[in-house]
């Protein structure tokens, strides 16, 4: 138990299969578990999002082995493993969500296609392209007139007007005579999929499919003739969605929104009917029997009835990254997995914390299920395109650790205050003793000090030898950075002006130095107008013409055009130069 | 009639007074007089030959030990360096290992590299490894600083051509048309002409040559020429193969200087727990010693293990009660720890064994000023303003000045103070962090950014100007400016609880809807 405890697991977890190179980029809403050849043995699906822009798949794996990959058009934005029909034997299909499409495969062949329908389409840009149609007005018109349009319509352009207006002028030509013949469409994209049975809540009984999209709807399919059964709206854009009951009966669906709402939507109204407003930002929602867990950004994990009241709240280590919800029916046991960015996977049962797994990448996908024929299986890939598969030993428990009550730990700890030693109690003797003395002594000290201090200043402002102008009409700063070995050096100045709002102009920038020792590419240099805040680097090569290793200072003046005293100075302590050493 | 002395008795006397230019006079006329070819005179101008040699040496030497100076090339284009990432207390150059319970930067200031400042400057303490080519090659690394010159030849080379310098009608010896074969074959010449070529001349290759040479005339037996091919090796960069040399010289003959030698390639190649052993392995043959102790200490403090590092200075003073480093070196670490009085006793002790000069009236000012002795305060600080010697020093002291100013509330001096620190050493980041924050307090928010800005690019080692510019931008509303100030400081100080703070309120901030 020692050594295990060590792996951070408690022992409860046996570790089947680490691929650190499987290459599987995907989020947990393109990760499911389903038995697709129906020989009661259950495949991993995976949506996987390539490198962004190209090598986009549908992997299935079996075991710890890829068992067949397909090339999918587009960024998948969900994947679900449904029911569709009522066909002995019992296969599920696989429905892909990207872009405005849904593509649906069975025995993972392609099957079939449900293209969401068009939206409203803006009618004076419909007639502005029926004009450019018919050849009355050319591009640069056209753009004039998109532009008007899109500040005043309150219905959008369409993505291809949209791409026309971010056109150079000489690439409209042959974007117009491309595009003018077909009819202008508007799309939306779907950004989340679920699946909501419909009559029947067996395991595995026929599913609609639920979609969110960009467009702020969500849409209910039917299974087996794609046709919207339900079609309802949010005030904003659904990111991550779940769905409980049944079609027919009664169901919910609970949306996180991209304004920072989670909404909730039931069945006899296409109107949300509850809202929670969250403090920040949600990574991720998991409904735990009649309650929903929100993980937020703001490194909390959150629980709400389904009502949108909040249960209890609790802070998190580290930024979430995903969550996933544990299941397991024959145990009776739920719980939320939730992926953190420092690498770790926790389980939570309500607020309580149950179980840790160090994993050795950042987890940015988690999948709890049946694989194989393992029940409690836990699928994690990684940000570093790692795949992991963990195996719940049979024998595993979790208990909720309580956190102990009583005072915090730090209260026992002792603050290390050094001793106060008798040598410093025989100096508080003597202050006691001669206090009038020692004070005495050291206010005139003080006033010796502070002549002298006020001498050496007034001599340093009559000479300017600070790196700052003291003069309120010019407030400015400089300092100086030398880089390089030798025998040539480059000199940077760095010129700032502090004050808060007025420009400098006039400036000049000179130099003293012996010029038997160095030479300098340019000994004046003109300082343009320096607007405030701003860092103005100057810069110039210095060389080094001696070699006998002997460094010595270079003054630098800033100057004021008519004004003979500079405004300020540095002194740059040149290194030694190392050229020399080559000969 | 007077008596005249044997003219090579005299040079010999002269060397032993260290009158090294009339030594060097006299055997040059023994050798004009005593023409090299005649067998009578063969050993007088041997001697002669010998002496000068040795007395010229002496001129320009300096304790090999001691010099120590990691160039850049040596840093930045380390080829031993296998492990990038090095264990916790296994490395010289991981400087945040700390786990002596060493004061923390809030406490104690840190150098450049992240070492907490010792009580005493010695070639190699201040440097440090920069942890960037830029950082490297910036320019305050002048011989007063201390800061790492730009390759190991750098200092060699001034040393080197005193020569050139000395002699002006050539070189005593003429190196190229020298017979080395011809020398190694004799004893009592070879080893003053190798340090005449080792030290005097900086030719490393021929002094390595007549080593070689040597040590096989010797069958490999004697333990002077291997430390000696040793010490090429080292400067050479051959770390390995001087290792080996040093390590067989030790079987021959134990040596403090061999171990001491040993364990300045141990450092070099970074394995700091292999010169530790290696010291106290030395110790057990020379116990006691005391430049083998102040070698522990040493290495304790680069890594950050202050307390032990006390404890051998503590030791070394048992040995040797008037060692300036272990003094210096536990004062300054008693100041650190809030116990100004006894750094006091320190410092006072330095001042009667006749150490007079700025740095440590200004040290006996700061010490008086946090034990409540008041009346000796300023008085220490004229002193030390009247003994500077450069104007790094001046702005040293005047920035303690306003330390003091600002301690007891008189902003006037203290902002007239630092602004003399600036004004005398341009790159004193702490006086820009120090004026920035009274020019707060005045309501200049635009010079005091630009302050804070100069300071955390002139030392971004030190977490203040970052902590500093963090706090001015959240409360200007510039969360993003003060979030990545925050970020700089924290790994500047990464235990710096207000930044932690800091920190999670931004956090929390970007959260928020």
């Amino acid at each position: 138990m020692s050594s295990a405890e060590s792996s951070g697991d408690g022992g409860k977890w046996l570790d089947a299969h680490y691929d650190p190179v499987a290459g599987i980029y995907s989020f947990s809403s393109c990760l499911d578990l389903a038995d697709l050849s129906g020989d009661g043995e259950n495949r991993l699906v995976v949506g996987d999002l390539g490198s962004g822009s190209s090598g986009m798949k549908l992997k299935v794996y079996r075991g710890t082995a890829l068992m067949s990959e397909s090339t999918l058009l587009d960024l998948p934005a969900g994947l679900v493993a449904f029911f569709m029909d009522l066909h002995e034997p019992r296969i599920p299909a696989v429905a892909v969500a990207s872009g405005p499409c849904i593509y649906v495969y069975k025995n993972l062949r392609p099957y079939f296609k449900f293209t969401l329908p068009g939206l409203e389409i803006n009618t004076l840009e419909q007639d502005v392209w029926q004009q450019v149609r018919d050849g009355q007005i050319d591009p640069l018109t056209l753009k004039e007139m998109l532009e008007s349009i899109r500040k005043k319509a309150d219905v959008p352009l369409s993505v291809r007007s949209l791409n026309f207006l971010s056109l150079e002028l000489h690439e409209m030509d042959e974007f117009v005579e491309l595009h003018k013949h077909q009819p202008i469409k508007r799309q939306t994209v779907i950004t989340c999929i679920g699946t909501l049975k419909k009559n029947m809540a067996d395991e595995d009984g026929v599913s609609c499919l639920v979609i969110g999209t960009e467009s702020g709807e969500v849409f209910i399919l039917d299974p087996e003739a794609f046709i919207i059964l339900s079609k309802m709206s949010l005030p904003a854009v659904p990111t991550i969605m779940d769905v409980t009951g049944q079609f027919d009966v009664e169901f919910r669906i609970t949306a996180v929104c991209r304004n920072g709402n989670i909404y909730i939507l039931r069945r006899e109204s296409d109107k949300p009917k509850y809202c929670i407003e969250l403090s920040s930002h949600a990574v991720g929602l998991v409904r735990v029997g009649k309650n929903v867990v929100v993980g937020c950004t703001d490194e909390t994990l959150q629980g709400f009835t389904q009502k949108g009241k909040k249960l209890w709240k609790t802070v998190l280590a580290a930024p979430i990254t995903t969550m996933a919800s544990m299941d397991l029916p024959t145990r009776g046991f739920q719980a939320v997995l939730v992926g953190l960015s420092n690498c770790e996977v926790q389980l939570y049962r309500d607020k309580n914390l149950l179980s840790t797994i160090k994993t050795p990448d950042v987890v940015t996908s988690i999948c709890f299920g049946r694989y194989g024929r393992e029940d409690g299986t836990l699928i994690v890939t990684t940000k570093g395109g790692g795949l992991m598969v963990k195996i719940l030993k049979r024998t595993a428990t979790f208990d909720d650790r309580d956190s102990a009550p009583g005072p915090p730990l730090a209260q026992s700890v002792r603050l290390n205050v050094p001793k106060k030693t008798k040598l410093y109690v025989d100096q508080t003797l003597r202050e006691r003793e001669s206090g009038l003395a020692m004070h005495r002594a050291f206010q005139m000290d003080l006033s010796r000090l502070r002549l002298a201090a006020a001498k050496a200043y007034v001599k340093a402002l009559e000479s300017s030898l600070t790196p700052m102008s003291a003069s309120l009409a010019e407030p400015l700063k400089m300092n100086a950075v030398v880089q390089g070995l030798g025998p040539s050096f480059k000199l940077t100045l760095n010129v700032q002006n502090t004050a808060a709002c007025r420009p400098i102009m006039n400036l000049a920038i000179s130099f003293l130095y012996d010029e038997s020792l160095y030479r300098m590419r340019n000994p004046y240099m003109r300082i343009p107008l320096l607007v405030p805040g701003l860092i103005y680097p100057v810069e110039t090569f210095v060389e080094c013409t001696s070699d006998k290793g002997i460094s010595d200072i270079i003054k630098v003046f800033v100057l004021h055009e008519g004004r003979s005293s500079p405004l300020l100075t540095a002194h740059i302590n040149m290194p030694v130069s190392e050229g020399l050493t080559l000969n | 009639m007077e008596v005249t002395m044997d003219p090579l008795f005299l040079a010999w006397s002269y060397f032993r007074r260290r009158k090294l230019q009339q030594c060097s006079d006299i055997c040059t006329k023994i050798l004009q007089d005593n023409p090299y070819d005649q067998d009578s005179s063969l050993l007088i101008s041997e001697a002669a030959w010998s002496l000068k040699t040795r007395a010229l040496t002496e001129m320009v030497y300096i304790d090999e030990i001691e010099v120590d100076q990691e160039g850049i090339a040596e840093m930045m284009l380390d080829e031993s360096s296998i492990a990038q990432v090095a264990r916790p207390g296994t490395s010289l150059r991981l400087p945040g290992t700390c786990h002596g319970g060493g004061p923390t930067p809030a406490v104690r200031p840190m150098t450049q590299s992240g070492r907490p400042i010792t009580g005493f400057v010695r070639p190699s303490t201040q440097s440090g490894r920069p942890g960037t080519m830029e950082q490297a090659i910036k320019t305050p690394r002048t011989a007063s600083t201390a800061r790492p010159v730009t390759a190991s030849s750098g200092r060699f080379i001034r040393l080197g051509t005193a020569s050139m310098l000395t002699n002006p009608e050539g070189p005593f010896i003429n190196l190229s048309r020298l017979n080395l074969a011809k020398y190694s074959q004799k004893p009592n010449l070879s080893r003053t002409l190798f340090e005449y070529i080792f030290h005097h001349e900086n030719d490393v290759k021929n002094a390595l040559d007549l080593a070689a040479q040597a040590t096989e005339h010797a069958q490999f037996k004697d333990w002077w020429w291997k430390v000696q091919l040793g010490k090429c090796y080292y400067r050479l960069g051959l770390y390995r193969e001087a290792e080996k040399q040093f390590r067989s010289a030790l079987n021959h003959q134990e040596m403090v200087d061999t171990y001491l030698y040993l364990a300045k390639v141990y450092q070099r190649m970074d394995q700091p727990i292999t010169a530790l052993s290696l010291f106290k392995q030395g110790l057990d043959h020379f116990p006691g010693e005391v430049t083998l102790l102040t070698g522990i200490a040493r290495i304790h403090e680069e890594m950050n293990n202050i307390s032990s590092a006390t404890e051998y200075y503590k030791d070394v003073l048992k040995q040797d009660n008037t060692h300036v480093e272990a003094i210096a070196c536990i004062g300054s670490n008693h100041f650190y720890t809030d116990q100004p009085e006894i750094a006091l006793r320190f410092y006072r002790r330095l001042l009667q064994m006749g150490v007079y000069n700025c740095q440590l009236y200004n040290n006996l000012g700061l010490c008086c000023f946090y034990a409540q002795q008041y009346d000796m305060t300023l008085s220490s600080f004229e002193r030390a303003l009247a003994l500077v010697a450069n104007d790094e020093e001046q702005a040293d002291v005047w920035y303690n000045i306003g330390h003091v100013a600002v301690g007891i509330g008189d902003l006037t001096l203290a902002y007239q103070c630092f602004k003399l620190t600036l004004a005398f050493n341009n790159d004193h980041a702490e006086a820009y962090n120090n004026l920035a924050v009274l020019e707060l307090r005045k309501g200049h928010i635009e010079q005091s950014k630009a302050f804070l800005q100069t300071a955390a690019s002139l030392a971004p080692h030190m977490y203040e100007p970052h902590f500093n510019l963090s706090i001015l931008s959240e409360k200007l509303g510039d969360l993003q400016s003060s979030y990545s100030a925050a970020q700089k400081s924290e790994d500047a100080f990464p235990e710096h609880v207000d930044t932690q703070q800091l920190l999670k309120q931004l956090r929390q901030h970007f959260a928020v809807l």
